[in-house]
């Protein structure tokens, strides 16, 4: 029996190749859709999960206020935590310090690197992570000693080759120093927050030997003694904190090491996901996936009266209606089995650019995981069901007589199930396209913003201490070139500054706040092009009036405030100018100029106090440039490069791109809901293509008497249209409040923000209204313009 | 082999009732050949579709081989007519997706028999109506007159014992019809009972009784 409801059901598949097609099309879609945010979503849950030790594991995070300022918290902790609380606290039963995860700079006989993922961990980093594998080297040895290091073995093959790099020597960062290789360990999963291809032992860091609390640079884990541990130790910490440092506002947070990765605030290792990503992307997968259901289900039962006349005779042929109603479940199962094996084959033919836009490395052996493959099957059978059961129950509750006799008319009741439905695709794809409208809109008042600074045309080179030592000789090296028109060095740059510091106008450091500030040279205000409204530009002496190496001298600063930090002391622009201030406990001086505010932090924050104050050492050189002849202007600055830093690989980045990095999340999200609303209103337009058709099919007469009875083709052709265009307005209109509110609330995480015209509204409602008429209109005029003896003939 | 007993059917088109049966009494015995007579709207195919259980009635006592049908459940129901009545339709009513074999098939299928033993049963009957070559071609590849020789071959699949068939030659040709109605006969002899609508006299008169009906009642 199940063998005939197969054939049957193919064979009612080849027939209706329309029919077919757009379910097909529209379910491999969804299937598609769901089954790589399955995908993702499983990566994203498995974050660190994989750590033997994961759920007794906590990172430590800080939480400080200068005095008076708002207490923040940070991710970085200082050398003292883990051995302070170790000894006190019996629950933590071991820790790891560690520190960098960013680039270092390596060196091999006479190739030089600059590597992703250098990072110094104490000895105890196996122990705690049980679950990183040494391939080579024993767990407690590997990082025993002072300049110890244990490669991954990607990186061990890209440095040595087939060689053991166990036993060779490499010189690391600026200053050369040499680490003995002492063991390989397996690359790191590409679901853990800690990804290493360097390990160096937390000793050879100078900080190490000075347990203090004030070092703030350090990621630090404990490993507790059970789970329940995180919880209860917390309370404890506070107390402890207040007893241990008498004044300072400083205390510690433990987070769950498997909750950083989607839960935290603050960016470790690398920037963190978030869990309200993942319910809004898989989200609008399982919207996409409904979409094409209800499509089925429309045009399923549209098509009910063609399939009625099987229904009958089943039924007088001795078929139960439960018989049936099996069948029709059949024929929605087999479609969905075909549509879930297209999708498999699609999904992996789209994983590469899902990759890039997910900015993750899944790969297609996650798609044959068990897990995977069942929740395919839990899929398939409930969308079987979920597609299937509607219409059978209409296909399988007709009755004999009436369908057989030919008195049988399509009922009404589907028609408001089937309005409904293509209403809610409308109201989803109407949702995702004003979604995008707003996203975009803000990713372009983004690019576009009046931000205070320019960043066309310049060049970031990040920079060492050696290179410090020789920034005079680089920037004239530098500005050799005409098309080179100024060079600065600094901390950061104005993108995003980050440094925190306590400003105050007097000794005491009464009125001592909390304020953000950026040493710079010279040539800072004029690279960036900082607006001056009182004062003047810092000059070649005023850093030398900071230079601490000449030992007769106090230094004195020169400081230069943006106009929120002169609010901040109380000081109109022009009355700050050369009004003493403190800068932290040392650092005495007086306010040299006062600029306007620029944004130097990303557009979801205002705008706070800032101090730019004149400082011998930076981080990173910018070049300023005219544009012309970018690539040989850039070549020039590689060639001086070379010759004054050959101990370092040259890498430069642009300002502006330095500067879009910092939406990166905001772009995906963009993209991501650019492919989604592209892709309902896709599969919205094929479900209302097919529901047209059949409603035109089953007009067939009706438009045949009209034509009889003198109604013109473009009338009736409007009369079809407007069924439909109707609908489209409805769900256009209950798209617009919900869009509207959400939008909203995610322009509202922006402090800078983009408002929403009423004519995104009008251009979303349009452009759906205007494609949803061509649908069916195409139907429709076919319909109007055939020749009603036709048609009439058939009955 | 049945009995109808004051059966009445009706429908209420707002505060009017319209009669399509009106007191129905009638007695038909095994190996009879009946045909049922009458202008359209006498209520011919309504008491048709009664007799082969398909509709209710909504006063009155039906016997089908001592069972009284008006007290069963709609399954029993089902069960009864499933083994003992065939039906035979004007316009064939064959599904278009299934082959000739297929279709015949259809029946055994839902009445459970084993595969083996269909396929034995559907080759007898193939062969029997002298239509084995066209056992893999599909309804629309064949005449009228094929079609409805299909139709009545997937009717006597099951073995009924009562045939009802509704002017099975309405859609054909004289000669095609009288193809039909010579099988009628045949299948008749051979113990089939067959009820007949029909509006041709000719074809009524294969039968071995004619019953007349107006506006819903029996004509005496």
């Amino acid at each position: 029996m199940i063998k005939t409801y197969f054939k049957i059901a193919f064979r009612n598949l080849w027939k209706n190749k329309t029919f077919t097609f757009i379910n097909l099309a529209g379910l491999t879609v969804g299937l598609t859709c769901v089954i790589l945010m399955v995908l993702y979503i499983q990566h994203e849950l498995s974050y660190d999960k994989f750590q033997k030790n994961a759920d007794r594991i906590a990172r430590v995070t800080m939480e400080y206020s200068m005095s008076g300022g708002e207490p923040r918290k940070i991710v970085m902790t200082s050398t003292k935590v883990l051995p302070a609380l170790k000894r006190v606290f019996p629950e933590i039963e071991d820790g790891v310090r560690m520190s960098g995860g960013r680039s270092g700079l390596v060196k091999y006989e006479d190739k030089v690197f600059i590597e992703p993922g250098f990072i110094h961990a104490d000895s105890t980093f196996f122990s705690v992570f049980s679950s990183f594998k040494l391939l080579k080297g024993t767990a407690d040895q590997v990082l025993k000693a002072p300049n110890m290091l244990v490669i991954s073995e990607s990186a061990g093959k890209k440095l040595f080759g087939n060689d053991d790099p166990v036993g060779k020597t490499l010189q690391v960062g600026a200053a050369q120093t040499n680490y003995l290789i002492t063991g390989v360990a397996e690359d790191c999963p590409s679901n853990s927050q800690i990804k290493f291809n360097f390990l160096a032992s937390f000793s050879s860091l100078g900080p190490a030997q000075e347990t203090t609390y004030f070092n703030a640079n350090f990621i630090t884990y404990f490993l507790l003694k059970d789970k329940a541990s995180i919880a209860s130790l917390q309370p404890k910490i506070a107390p402890f904190m207040k007893k241990d440092m008498t004044d300072a506002a400083m205390t510690f947070h433990l987070e769950p090491y498997t909750s950083v990765h989607l839960h935290s605030g603050l960016d470790g290792f690398e920037p963190n996901s978030n869990i309200n990503y993942i319910y809004i992307t898989g989200g609008v997968a399982l919207l996409i996936l409904i979409i094409a259901c209800f499509t089925y289900v429309n045009l399923s039962t549209a098509r009910s009266m063609e399939r009625a006349k099987e229904v009958g005779i089943r039924k007088v042929s001795g078929a139960f209606r439960s018989q049936v109603f099996w069948q029709f479940i059949g024929e929605s199962s087999l479609l969905t089995g075909i549509a879930l094996i297209l999708s498999f084959v699609l999904a992996g033919l789209l994983l590469p650019s899902f990759n890039e836009l997910a900015e993750r490395s899944l790969s297609l052996s996650g798609l044959l995981k068990p897990s995977i493959l069942i929740i395919a099957l839990l899929i398939l059978t409930s969308i079987s069901l979920l597609a299937g059961s509607y219409p059978a129950l209409i296909l399988s509750r007709f009755q004999p007589v009436k369908v057989l006799k030919g008195t049988f008319r399509n009922s009404s009741s589907g028609t408001w199930i089937r309005k409904s439905l293509t209403v809610f695709q409308f109201t989803v794809s109407a949702f995702l396209i004003i979604a995008t409208f707003v996203l975009q809109r803000q990713l372009k008042y983004i690019q576009t913003k009046k931000l205070g600074y320019d960043r066309e045309h310049i060049v970031v080179l990040p920079m060492d201490s050696r290179i410090n030592e020789k920034t005079e000789l680089f920037k004239t090296a530098l500005k050799k070139d005409p098309e080179v028109l100024a060079v600065s060095k600094s901390y950061n740059t104005p993108v995003n500054i980050m440094g925190g510091y306590s400003m105050s106008n007097s000794l005491s450091n009464e009125n001592a706040m909390s304020v953000k500030a950026n040493p710079i040279d010279e040539d800072y205000i004029k690279v960036n092009n900082l607006k001056i409204i009182a004062g003047t530009d810092l000059s070649r002496q005023d850093l030398l009036d900071v230079n601490t190496s000449d030992t007769t001298r106090k230094p004195y600063f020169h400081y230069v405030l943006n106009e929120s930090a002169a609010a901040a002391l109380g000081w109109k622009p022009e009355e700050a100018i050369g009004k003493r201030m403190f800068l932290g406990d040392q650092r005495p001086g007086e306010v040299k100029a006062v600029i306007k505010d620029f944004h130097f932090a990303s557009l979801h924050t205002a705008v706070e106090p800032l101090v730019l104050f004149p400082d011998n050492w930076g981080s990173v050189m910018q070049v300023k440039m005219t544009g012309n002849n970018m690539s040989q202007t850039i070549a020039h600055l590689e060639k001086t490069w070379k010759e004054l830093a050959p101990h370092r690989p040259f890498m430069y980045t642009f300002m502006d791109e330095d500067y879009n990095k910092m939406y990166a999340s905001e772009m995906r999200t963009g993209d991501v809901f650019k492919v989604f609303a592209t892709i309902a209103i896709l599969l919205a337009c094929m479900g209302l293509f097919g529901l047209s058709a059949y409603s035109v099919q089953q007009r067939t007469k009706e438009i045949g008497i009209r034509k009889v009875l003198g109604a013109s083709s473009a009338r009736i052709t409007v009369s079809l249209v407007n069924q439909f265009v109707k609908l489209v307005f409805i769900s256009f209109l209950i798209a617009v409040p919900v869009a509207w509110m959400l939008s909203e609330k995610w322009l509202s995480s922006f402090v800078y923000r983009t408002d929403i015209p009423v004519y995104i509204f009008l251009v979303a409602g349009l452009s759906i209204t205007f494609v949803a008429m061509f649908t069916v209109g195409t139907q429709a005029l076919r319909a109007a313009l055939s020749n009603p003896v036709k048609s009439l003939r058939t009955e | 082999m049945l009995d109808l007993k004051g059966i009445y059917k009706w429908v209420n088109a707002g505060n009017n009732r319209t009669f399509l049966l009106k007191d129905i009494n009638l007695t038909i015995n095994e190996g009879e050949f009946v045909s049922i007579m009458g202008p359209s709207g006498s209520g011919k195919s309504t008491l048709l579709n009664i007799i082969g259980m398909l509709d209710d009635f909504n006063e009155g006592e039906y016997y089908f081989l001592h069972e009284s049908v008006h007290k069963l459940k709609e399954k029993q129901r089902s069960d009864l007519y499933k083994r003992y009545i065939g039906f035979v339709f004007q316009a064939y009513h064959l599904i278009d997706e299934l082959t000739v074999y297929e279709n015949i098939e259809t029946p055994l299928i839902y009445q459970g028999v084993k595969s083996a033993e269909r396929k034995a049963l559907v080759a007898d009957i193939l062969d029997r109506f002298q239509i084995v070559g066209k056992k893999d071609l599909f309804p629309t590849q064949l005449s009228g007159g094929q079609q409805q020789l299909v139709g009545i071959a997937r009717a006597l699949i099951g073995k009924p014992k009562l045939l009802l068939a509704d002017e099975p030659t309405g859609n054909l040709n004289s000669a095609q019809g009288e193809v039909i109605m010579q099988l009628f006969n045949e299948l008749n002899k051979e113990g089939v009972t067959i009820i007949q609508v029909t509006h041709s006299e000719k074809n009524a008169a294969y039968g071995s009784r004619i019953i007349n009906l107006l506006d819903g009642m029996v004509q005496k």
